[in-house]
């Protein structure tokens, strides 16, 4: 039977960000870009990098930061976004968030001499989660 | 008189005691709600995650293998990550898991292996400095804003480790050391295995599984450190509600202690007394003995 809505959920380590939202599609940003979720999707999983979440909810459009994680479409019409984290477009610190993405980027230019790799690994992932939130913020 | 009043300012002393004492034991009650009700919101998160993993390597299939997941028949080094608190007076908390860790390190050094210590919390970090080891990464400030970044610092140092760069990796395990909340009147050291990672235990049966896209090879890549990222974020969400528990029911029996001890000092003060006044009558009565003789 053909479904005009999906149930969508968005699971974080701290607790339930969005639960049982009905939503009519949601776009997420996979591994090889932005992936579509329409009603009726087959079941998948798929990896989620950091980046913007989108969908309608009544009749305002949502963006939500997230990081790494899942996307999983399971049967039955349910949809879960599992990640580590997710913060509303609106909700973002723009001026913080800049400041610190300005630090974070210069520390990760520099010389990589003095930064070994697992430093530069945790400044990579921290940048990546700045920048989805600025995105979140803008549009 | 000179030790009555000793006596009066000791139960003085050990009132404010209890104070401090009651007052901490309710904090941590109020706090420990708060945690609980963050770690019963992790939960769902935490449960979608080992449902994936568990769908990814118990799906049949071609076998996966990945770097992370393969055990080395070799083992020279290892890493520890020991999770205390930052603060003390939270009974054995901090106690069991410092001894847990030296317990594991002294095996492993008598092995012949290297150690490398990550330490969460500054009570841990301190002591094992203190007790002349090194510590390769420390945090500090744990609390439950700071626990997906601190989770994802503690992931990134591990795998670093574990993983091979240049050459030959630093560690061949990495183990994990935390208090875990079993109630509220029980906290249990555990040592788990962090690294190389175990996939859960499937019940054999291979169910039509979602797909994976874009491969499953490409999903577990992904997977593992987020996995792995879960499960220390279990642990410090166990440390962190642990912690509060163990020291509510620790200050919970000092303030008990305290009233104790009130109890009996007070009833010493009342027997000096009374024996004060005694001596003080018998010496009026037997000058008035004297004086009728």
């Amino acid at each position: 039977m053909a479904r005009s809505t999906i149930i969508l959920d968005i699971l974080t380590p701290k607790g339930a960000k969005y639960s049982g939202v009905e939503v009519a599609g949601v776009e997420v940003p996979g591994v090889e870009g932005e992936i579509g979720v329409l009603p009726d999707h087959v079941p998948f999983i798929t990896p989620l990098l950091p980046g913007v979440v989108r969908f309608r909810e009544g009749g305002s459009s949502v963006r939500l930061a997230i990081g790494v994680g899942f996307l999983e479409v399971l049967g039955g019409g349910r949809v879960s976004i599992l990640t580590e984290q997710a913060l509303s477009g609106a909700d973002v610190e723009v001026a913080v968030v800049q400041e610190r993405l300005r630090s974070v980027s210069s520390a990760l230019t520099r010389d990589s001499g003095p930064i070994d790799a697992i430093e530069h690994r945790k400044l990579e992932n921290e940048q990546r989660w700045l920048e989805a939130q600025l995105r979140a913020n803008s549009g | 008189m000179g030790n009555l009043r000793e006596i009066r300012n000791r139960i003085g002393s050990v009132k404010n005691t209890r104070k401090i004492t009651s007052a901490m034991s309710r904090i941590a009650s109020a706090r420990m709600v708060k945690a609980q009700q963050a770690a019963t919101a992790a939960r769902p998160y935490g449960a979608r995650i080992s449902e994936v993993v568990r769908a990814l390597t118990g799906a049949g299939g071609e076998d996966l293998s990945h770097p992370l997941m393969t055990a080395r028949p070799e083992l020279r080094a290892v890493a520890v990550i020991v999770v205390t608190a930052d603060r003390g007076l939270c009974g054995a908390f901090n106690g069991n898991v410092i001894k847990a860790a030296v317990s594991l390190i002294k095996r492993e050094t008598a092995a012949g292996r290297q150690v490398k210590l990550i330490t969460v919390g500054r009570k841990g970090a301190s002591f094992l400095e203190n007790a002349g080891y090194k510590v390769a990464f420390k945090h500090e400030g744990l609390s439950h804003e700071q626990l997906v970044p601190m989770a994802k610092a503690v992931g990134t140092e591990a795998t670093g480790l574990f993983l091979p760069q240049e050459g030959a990796p630093a560690v061949d395990a990495v183990h994990l050391i935390f208090n875990f909340f079993k109630n509220v009147l029980v906290q249990e050291t555990r040592v788990d295995q962090l690294l190389p990672f175990q996939p859960p235990e499937t019940t054999g049966e291979a169910e039509a599984g979602p797909v994976f896209e874009p491969s499953r090879a490409a999903v577990l890549e992904h997977l593992l450190p987020v996995a792995l990222e879960s499960t220390i974020q279990q642990a410090l969400l166990n440390s962190l509600a642990a912690e509060l528990a163990a020291r509510r029911t620790a200050m919970d029996a000092a303030t008990d202690n305290a009233s104790q001890l009130i109890t009996e000092l007070t009833l010493r003060y009342n027997r000096e007394r009374q024996a004060a006044i005694t001596k003080e009558l018998m010496e009026i009565i037997g000058g008035a003995e004297a004086l009728k003789g």
